[in-house]
Parts: C-alpha cells; structure tokens; sequence
C-alpha cells in the first residue's frame, strides 16, 4: 500500500502542463507584451513552485502522483523530492534572469524565440521530476528539440556547423540512450526508477543503466565526451549559451544522480570509470581553457571542468558528497551564467568577444570588471561568492574517503583550481589590461550586415548600458548570496543528499510496499 | 538470429554513412541507425510473443509486450522530427563538399 500523498501532489505535472501550453499560445498569439509576460512569467512560476516544493519536503520528503490513475509501478509517476525542488527553483530563477537578456538584445522577438523557450523549459522541468527512465529520455528530447532549433537561429555565422555537430552528437547520444532502456526493460522488466532500486548487482541492469549513465555522460559534457560542447555552446548567441549552461548540462547530471543513487546504491561499480572522468575532466577543461581566444570559449571548457567536479557525488556516493555535488552544481549555474552573460554584454556593446580585440576594459567598464572579476574568482573557488563553498564542499567530502582516494581527488582539485587560476588570469590580463582599446563594431541590432562591418575607432563615450549588464549582476548577486547564506543553503543540499543516500521513502512513495 | 543480424547490419550502415561530410548522408545514417535501434527496443520484448496485446481479446500468455511497442512507436515520432529538421538543416547550410561559408547575410568575423 502506498503512503497516502495530499492533493496537491496531483499538480506536480503542471510543472510540465503549463509551460507547454504557453509555448502553444505564444506561438499563436504575437501580441509581444503576452510574449514577453509568458517568457518572463513562467519560468519565474516555475522557480516560486519549486521553492515552494523545497519547503514542503522539509515535512514530507516524497511528493508523487501516478499519471492517469494507474497502479503504481504501471503509471508513469511525477516525483518530487528535495533534489528535483532545489534544481526547479534554481533553473526557474536562472532561467527568467537569463531571458530578461535576450529582452536587452532583441532576440525575443526573432520569430518562435519564446515558444521555444517555453517548450524548453518544460522539458527540463519534466525530465527534473519524472521517475520513469523512458520518460526521462522524452523530456531530454522535449528538451534538446527547441534547443535545435535555438542554436540555428541565435549566434554567429559558425552556428550552421556547431548547430550539425550539436545535433549529430545529440541523435547518436539519444540512440544509446534507447539502447541502454533497452537493455535495462529486457533484464529488470521495468523501466520505472523506483522499481530499478537497488538492481545494480544484476550484471543485466547494471549494464542498461551503465548504458543510459554513458549517454547521460555525452550530454552533461564531460571528458573524453566533450568535444562537442565547447564547439556548440560559444557559436550560438550569448543569451542561449546561458541558458545551455544552466539547463542542459545540469538537467543530465542530475539525472545521473538519480538513476546511479537508485540503482547502483552505495555500490561503487562504475567507481574506476567514472572517476577517470572525474579527473581527466578537471584537469583538461581547466588546461583547454588556456588555448581558446574568445570569453565565451574560455568559459565553456570551464563548463566542462564544473563537469567534472559535479561528477564527485557519483563517484563517492557519500552523503557529503551528494551533498557537495549539489552544492558545486547551483554554484556552477550561476557562476557560468555571470560570466556568459557579462561577454554577451561586452559582445552587444564592442561588437567582439575576441580576446586579442578587447582590451583596456578596466578603465572603460568599472561595473564590468567588478562582476567579471568576481566570477573569476567564482570559478577558480576563492570567496565571497558561492564557488567557494562549492570546493570546500567538494574537498571536505573527498577527505573522509581512503588516503589514496582523497590525496587523488584533493589533488585534482586543488591542480585543477590552479591551472584556472592561471587560465582565467590570461583572461583578465587579455581583456582588462593592455594598451587602449582603439577599433571596435558597433552594435547592429538584428546581428546581419547593416554597414559594411569594419572595425571603426572606439569613441570614448561608447560604454555598456547599464541594463546589458544587469542580468549578469543578479546573477552575481544570487551567489554572493549563497556564500552569506551558506549555513541553510547547506542544510537543504543535506536533506537532498539524504533522499539519494537512502532511497527508501523514495521508492515506497513511488511504488508502495 | 535475423533480427539480430539485421540490427548488425543496420548498425554497421548507419554508422558508416554517419561518419561521411554531407548531411544528407548523416541523415540517412540516422535514419539506419535509429531503425536499428527501434528493432533493438522490440527485441527487448521477446519476439516470439506476437499477439496483439489487447485486454480480454487475447491469450495472454501469447500476446506480445505492448511497452516496448510504445517506446518503439515514440522514438520513431521524435526520429521523424528530427530527420526533418536534419534535412532542413542540410538544405539551408553550407555547400557539403566544399568549404564555402554560407551566406546568410551577416558578417563572418566577430
């Protein structure tokens, strides 16, 4: 007998419901003030659900409810716990600050702009709060669907050919993923996460779910599976890219905590692998960030480098580090977000992301600087922003592991966390520092040829508007936030990290018994 | 045995025609390759069971699993989606077997 869920669990899939059907309204209707209060509205609505959920599972951790009145174990369930209501709330709230960019750059109105977005943010949040691994796999489709199409409408020329690896490498990712089902459906007769608890130690579903983990690893990014995302993310606009960031990549990961914690448990089966991903992934973003020339660039090998980091959780599968997993993950978001968002801004204004372009912009660009300077930070795991607890989190639970485990991932980190401290230097010295900037592109609203696109002199009244710069502020703002607020921030990561340690509530809300 | 052969050979095409530089031919690599995967899914449901699965019509001892019929059926319609999208990506990007950078109207150097 299941344990009786309240009523309201009943709502959890207008998480999905809602956005949809906006994203269907948004396409009929152009009137663009509707547009704009839908695009803005519904992943904030998202966000303040979501927070609400956080609360609620402080009382009751397992929220559930079986679509369409089936038998539990039959139905496709929705589930909430703590770890899908922190990453509704923060994709929701990153989500809208990242949109009220593309209000600043025109992009809203490019025509299915925000129907597609719509439609990706149901997406997310489906495949956040399903506990079906087929289901799973349609909302990463609902989810990358619009995203191709975002790449091939948003960015620079290069888009065409990172918008063909983005969706050839997604397609072939997609197939082992149903392969995988289909190996997990023919060895546990389910595909229901619940009902996969704890199978691990069958060698049949151990190799489904290490099947669907591997395609799950291809879409987070991490190394050796990487190549496509530094080469996709930085040719799309700034505004998308954001939103990539902070949605595709940690929509994977979290499902790879979902589907490891359920499955393989405590188990470290996979342990070897995935920590030869661990390491190669910190170590490689972090170096490859040194050889790219635009900001954009930089940062998505930081992308890849936060990859690896989240991986940790997995690898250990310790309370700690579910916990500094999660941590890392919400840290990483925002950071990532700040610094995409703050080189959008500096694109709009001086026409380059171009490392060799830019320069001198400390003296320009006071605002900049600062919010730029501390995501750097950020990043390389210095306070007073969120990256700091993220590592500290991240080393603190790799030290209760054996000598030899801890000495690898503490080294890892500590070599990693150098290595973008060089890294991000090169950045700060290329685009802050130097002789005076002298030629830059003006803006052109539309991104095609107005003039014949030469650089012109810089003139010295031409400077970011303030409102470019704000969706990168509030996202700043959000982690400097989190490293004051660290103390309960910690704690709801901790009752996160206790549903993923112990699956038990978990599993008995789903499918009773 | 045949369908296993047959997935083989599905799998082998499609991932040759993947690993060619037009999109053309990577859509049809997709297309092998998601067939292959789709005879894979109905696999998992053991083949020798081929009733159709219909409640109180059918034997069921010998009606085939309906699950993986319906993830069979929901991959092809998002296959279907994409293949579209492929081909119209290859009709409006660059030229397959040249480097000719194509002309979308904006400029090429940021």
């Amino acid at each position: 007998m299941t344990t009786s869920q309240p009523v309201f669990a009943n709502l959890l899939p207008l998480f999905v419901a809602i956005p949809l059907v906006a994203s269907a309204v948004t396409a009929l209707i152009a009137n663009r003030h509707v547009q704009r209060l839908l695009l803005l509205g519904i992943p904030l609505a998202s966000s303040v659900g979501g927070a609400a959920l956080v609360g609620l599972h402080a009382e009751r951790p397992v929220l559930v409810t079986q679509m369409g009145g089936f038998v539990p174990g039959i139905a496709i369930p929705f589930v909430s716990d703590t770890l899908a209501a922190v990453m509704l709330t923060v994709t929701g709230l990153t989500t809208a600050i990242v949109l009220t960019f593309a209000l600043r750059t025109g992009e809203d109105r490019l025509r299915f702009f925000t129907p597609l977005v719509l439609m990706l943010v149901a997406g997310v949040n489906g495949a956040l709060l399903t506990a079906d691994a087929f289901n799973l796999f349609v909302f990463v489709e609902v989810m990358l669907l619009p995203s191709y199409a975002l790449v091939a409408m948003t960015g620079t020329w290069r888009r065409m050919a990172a918008g063909r690896v983005f969706l050839v490498v997604n397609l072939v990712t997609s197939s082992i993923f149903l392969i995988g089902l289909a190996v997990l459906y023919a060895g546990a007769g389910t595909v229901n996460l619940a009902a996969l608890a704890g199978r691990g130690s069958d060698p049949r579903v151990a190799f489904g779910a290490a099947l669907v983990l591997l395609a799950l690893v291809i879409k987070a990014g991490a190394v050796p599976v990487h190549g496509w995302l530094p080469r996709a993310y930085p040719a799309t606009s700034a505004t998308v890219m954001a939103l990539f960031a902070g949605l595709h990549s940690k929509v994977a990961l979290v499902a790879i905590y979902r589907i490891h914690s359920l499955v393989f448990g405590e188990s470290r089966v996979l342990g070897g692998v995935i920590l030869a991903l661990i390491v190669a992934s910190m170590i490689i973003g972090a170096w490859s960030s040194f050889g790219e020339n635009t900001i954009r660039r930089v940062v998505s090998f930081q992308m890849v480098s936060g990859v690896g980091h989240a991986l940790i959780g997995v690898a250990l599968s310790t309370l700690a580090a579910w916990s500094a997993g999660l941590i890392y993950t919400v840290h990483s978001i925002l950071t990532l977000g700040v610094l995409v968002l703050a080189a959008g801004a500096v694109e709009k204004t001086y026409g380059t992301g171009h490392l060799v372009r830019l320069a001198d912009l400390l003296r320009r660009e006071k605002a900049l600087a600062w919010i730029v300077g501390l995501a750097l930070l950020s990043i390389m795991g210095l306070p007073p922003s969120s990256g700091f607890w993220g590592k500290i989190a991240l080393v603190l639970a790799s030290a209760q592991e054996s000598p030899p485990l801890a000495a690898l991932l503490i080294g890892s980190i500590v070599a990693a966390s150098i290595i973008s401290l060089l890294a991000m230097q090169r950045l700060w010295h290329e685009v802050f520092w130097g002789p005076k900037m002298t030629l830059y592109r003006p803006p052109s609203n539309t991104g095609r040829v107005e003039t014949d696109d030469k650089p012109v002199p810089l003139p010295d009244h031409v400077c970011i508007k303030p409102l470019d710069l704000a969706p990168a502020g509030a996202l700043l703002a959000l982690s400097l936030v989190f490293f004051v607020a660290a103390g309960p921030l910690w704690e709801i990561a901790d009752r996160a990290a206790v549903g993923l340690v112990d699956v038990a509530p978990y599993v008995t809300a789903v499918i009773g018994s | 045995m045949i369908l296993s052969l047959t997935i083989g050979v599905l799998v082998a095409g499609g991932t040759y025609l993947l690993l060619q530089r037009s999109l053309v031919r990577i859509a049809f690599g997709v297309g092998l390759l998601s067939h292959a995967v789709n005879l894979f899914l109905l696999a998992s449901g053991v083949t020798a069971y081929r009733g159709e699965p219909l409640a109180d019509r059918m034997d069921p001892a010998a009606a085939a699993d309906p699950l993986p019929q319906a993830f069979v059926l929901t991959a092809i319609v998002i296959t279907l989606a994409v293949t579209v999208f492929l081909l119209a990506l290859a009709v409006v990007g660059r030229n397959d077997d040249s480097w000719r950078i194509p002309e979308t109207g904006e400029e090429h150097d940021r």
